[in-house]
């Protein structure tokens, strides 16, 4: 695979930790300048372009963007899941529980996947196979990891059915997808991901395709089992108000790259990147009832067609000259491990700070969450 | 700070998780939803009633609106009566195909149906017409039917590489099924047969197979390129199940429906085929009876009249055709997932 050849190479220091050592015991996903490309025929889109965040043994990170933001590639390369070509590791490390995994051979990699990383998909009526009944498809990977027999697998089946609340589990393994409803499956997804008490869990948009009453019971459920299993849980969304309630860190991704990047509270609450602060401004609130809401201006840039300096530059409500044509850095904010891709932040930007960080404060960021 | 960040939240209520919340999604689905609404409601009462929750699989609930399509049935028992008969038949039916009654005369009008002779006599050697549709039928059927399950075999095999493998590959296969398909088949199959089948009816098969597998493995390349990208696929490699396992236990079941219906489609092709070349001599043996070995030792008595001789072996074919045309037409009803109830 061409990922092993171009880990080697790589001897640059990509985020805090120098490329090539392992991170520290605590930290259990550690993703480093991860870039992946996809090459179609009209040339090749950046879908991740250096990405680097970590996740905590046991912690919840959040994945936050657009559409087409790059969230779920990231994911994809984690768990090595994308067609390659036409996708391609172009750079980067992922590290997952002391090891490099993107360098590791396929077939210890189909260990992990299951086994030690879970992932949820978006679509519950979609990802389970129509063909197979509920208990076949749960005991299937839980006999592929755990090498257990039959009989014990579906037991195994019953039980995580179980534990995600599914009444009458005896019955309901027998049953095929069709007959549940979307809430049940989803449920089942999570029983299928929860079956091998996996390490890291990747939730994507895994309420997206529910209805909101269900969506709560999701991740009210998501969260206890989450809690139980000290698994850690790496969410995707793009609804802040799920990451607010789910996780610890946040990471808000823009165009390939994460544009800002640390706690659920200081991003939420005060926000470092235009971005983000547009997010956080459309969204509904209590607040500001009766106003029109608030959007980001414009669409995501074509993956072709990137503009030359920041990536947020043509959408962007504080633009000037320099963002059109310097691309900026991801770069400490706040001292507290706050991160934001902004010239603003700059020295460049001094002059400006005061004044976008002051309207910001008074009329956008105090519809949610005052100074 | 945080907590008035928190309050944006809109779907994160505090609904409790627990039997209630689903029985009454559950319910609220209503009838679309019976077995659901049912099992929850027991559970609900303290299971002192039982009712059965019945799960189907895809057979049990195509059978279940096959069931319904007349035609298809009525094909379905026709088939299965001339698979019997042409199981039992030459058993129980006195006349012997072998032994030919006076082999040193030679008549020149065969006698038409009789009690004795239900489908009449042949001219010439005076066989039992219906003891020749009944040997006629095994050979006939046994050709349509092996020659399609080999064929099948062949074009999923060809058509699952395809699919699930691609690149080169598939490259490579495709183009081989459009130089198969640009070959005039007819030609190649009496040349062929004339070649290497020499009458052979294992020969005869192989060589229907040969040319019958193409628009088979067109069908489950293009199955499996639509099925490789669902999103069950995906969930499988996510949990890590090998690639051998997701074809034959994730996406060849999700395929089999067409493949059953177009199959079935196929061994009418074959039959009619298997007839066509029989009588143009080209096909199995002339001393063996097929169906279309009889139309063709017929022809040259149908000037003198003998209606019965042709006119039986032809029924067959026809009924057989449509039977199983009726049936691959039930099949597709029975199979297709948008008219699932």
């Amino acid at each position: 695979m061409t990922a092993e050849a171009t880990v080697a190479e790589i001897s640059v220091t990509i985020g805090e930790r120098p490329a090539g050592t392992a991170p520290g015991e605590d930290i259990l996903l550690d993703v480093r300048g991860l870039q992946t490309h996809f090459h179609v025929m009209d040339g090749t889109v950046r879908a991740v372009d250096g990405v680097s965040f970590s996740v905590p043994r046991g912690g919840t990170v959040g994945l936050v963007g657009e559409s087409a933001c790059g969230k779920s590639v990231t994911a994809l390369t984690i768990m090595r899941l994308l067609d390659i070509p036409p996708a391609e590791i172009v750079g980067g490390e992922v590290w997952f529980d002391g090891r490099e995994i993107l360098a590791l051979p396929e077939e210890e990699m189909r260990h992990l996947r299951g086994n030690d990383i879970a992932m949820i998909f978006q679509e519950p009526l979609t990802s389970l196979n129509p063909v197979l009944t509920v208990g076949d498809q749960i005991s299937e990977q839980v006999r592929l990891h755990l090498k257990v027999d039959k009989k014990e697998g579906l037991g195994r089946a019953i039980e995580s059915l179980r534990t995600v609340g599914i009444p009458n589990p005896e019955q309901r393994v027998k049953q095929y997808p069709h007959e549940m409803s979307g809430g049940m499956r989803q449920r089942v997804m999570i029983a299928m991901a929860l079956s091998c008490e996996p390490k890291l869990l990747i939730a994507d948009e895994p309420t997206t395709a529910l209805d909101v009453t269900i969506q709560a019971q999701i991740l009210e459920l998501l969260k206890a089992v989450q809690e139980r299993t000290k698994s850690a849980l790496m969410l995707i969304t793009h609804d802040l108000g799920v990451v607010a309630e789910m996780v610890d860190e946040i990471v808000v991704m823009y165009a390939g790259q994460i544009v800002e990047q640390g706690t659920a509270e200081q991003v939420l609450t005060r926000p470092m990147d235009p971005y983000t602060m547009g997010l956080i401004e459309s969204l509904p609130s209590v607040k500001k009832r009766g106003g029109r809401l608030s959007a980001i201006k414009g669409v995501v840039p074509s993956p072709f067609n990137l503009p030359p300096g920041c990536r947020f530059a043509p959408r962007c409500p504080y633009v000037w000259d320099a963002c059109r044509t310097t691309s900026p850095e991801l770069i400490p904010v706040g001292g507290h491990g706050q991160r934001a891709r902004c010239l603003l932040h700059t020295p460049a930007g001094a002059p400006r700070r005061a004044a976008v960080f002051d309207t910001a404060a008074s009329s956008g960021t105090t519809a949610g969450h005052g100074a | 700070m945080a907590h008035e960040a928190k309050s944006l939240s809109t779907p994160t209520g505090s609904a409790p998780i627990d039997v209630e919340a689903d029985a009454i999604q559950a319910i609220g689905m209503g009838i679309a939803q019976p077995d659901d609404a049912t099992a929850l409601r027991r559970e609900e009462a303290g299971a002192d009633y039982e009712v059965a929750l019945e799960s189907l699989n895809q057979w049990q609930l195509a059978w279940r609106k096959f069931r319904h399509h007349r035609l298809a049935l009525m094909g379905l028992g026709i088939l299965a009566s001339f698979f019997i008969i042409a199981l039992v038949g030459p058993i129980v039916w006195p006349f012997d195909f072998n032994t030919i009654p006076q082999p040193d005369v030679i008549v020149y009008q065969g006698r038409p149906p009789s009690l004795v002779h239900p489908f009449g006599e042949t001219g010439g050697l005076q066989r039992d017409v219906l003891n020749l549709v009944i040997n006629g039928a095994r050979t006939s059927l046994f050709i349509g039917f092996s020659s399609m399950a080999l064929g099948v075999l062949i074009g999923t095999i060809v058509g699952s590489l395809a699919g699930f493998i691609g690149g080169v590959l598939d490259n490579v296969l495709m183009r081989t099924v459009d130089v198969f398909l640009s070959i005039p088949l007819l030609f190649l199959i009496l040349v062929a047969s004339r070649f290497f089948g020499n009458g052979n009816v294992m020969l005869i098969v192989m060589i229907f197979a040969f040319f019958s597998w193409m628009g088979i493995a067109r069908l489950v390349r293009s199955l499996f390129l639509s099925i490789r990208e669902r999103e069950f696929v995906e969930a499988a490699r996510a949990v890590g199940v090998r690639d051998r396992r997701i074809i034959f236990r994730h996406i060849l079941p999700n395929a089999i429906s067409p493949i059953v219906v177009s199959a079935s489609l196929i061994v009418a092709a074959n039959i009619i085929s298997e007839a066509f070349v029989s009588f143009l001599g080209f096909g199995v043996n002339p001393i063996y009876p097929t169906w279309g070995n009889i139309l063709s030792n017929a022809l040259t008595f149908i000037p003198l009249g003998n209606w019965w001789w042709p006119f039986f072996p032809g029924l067959m074919i026809i009924l057989t055709v449509l039977a199983v045309n009726f049936v691959g037409d039930g099949l597709r009803d029975a199979l297709d997932p948008r008219t699932r109830a």
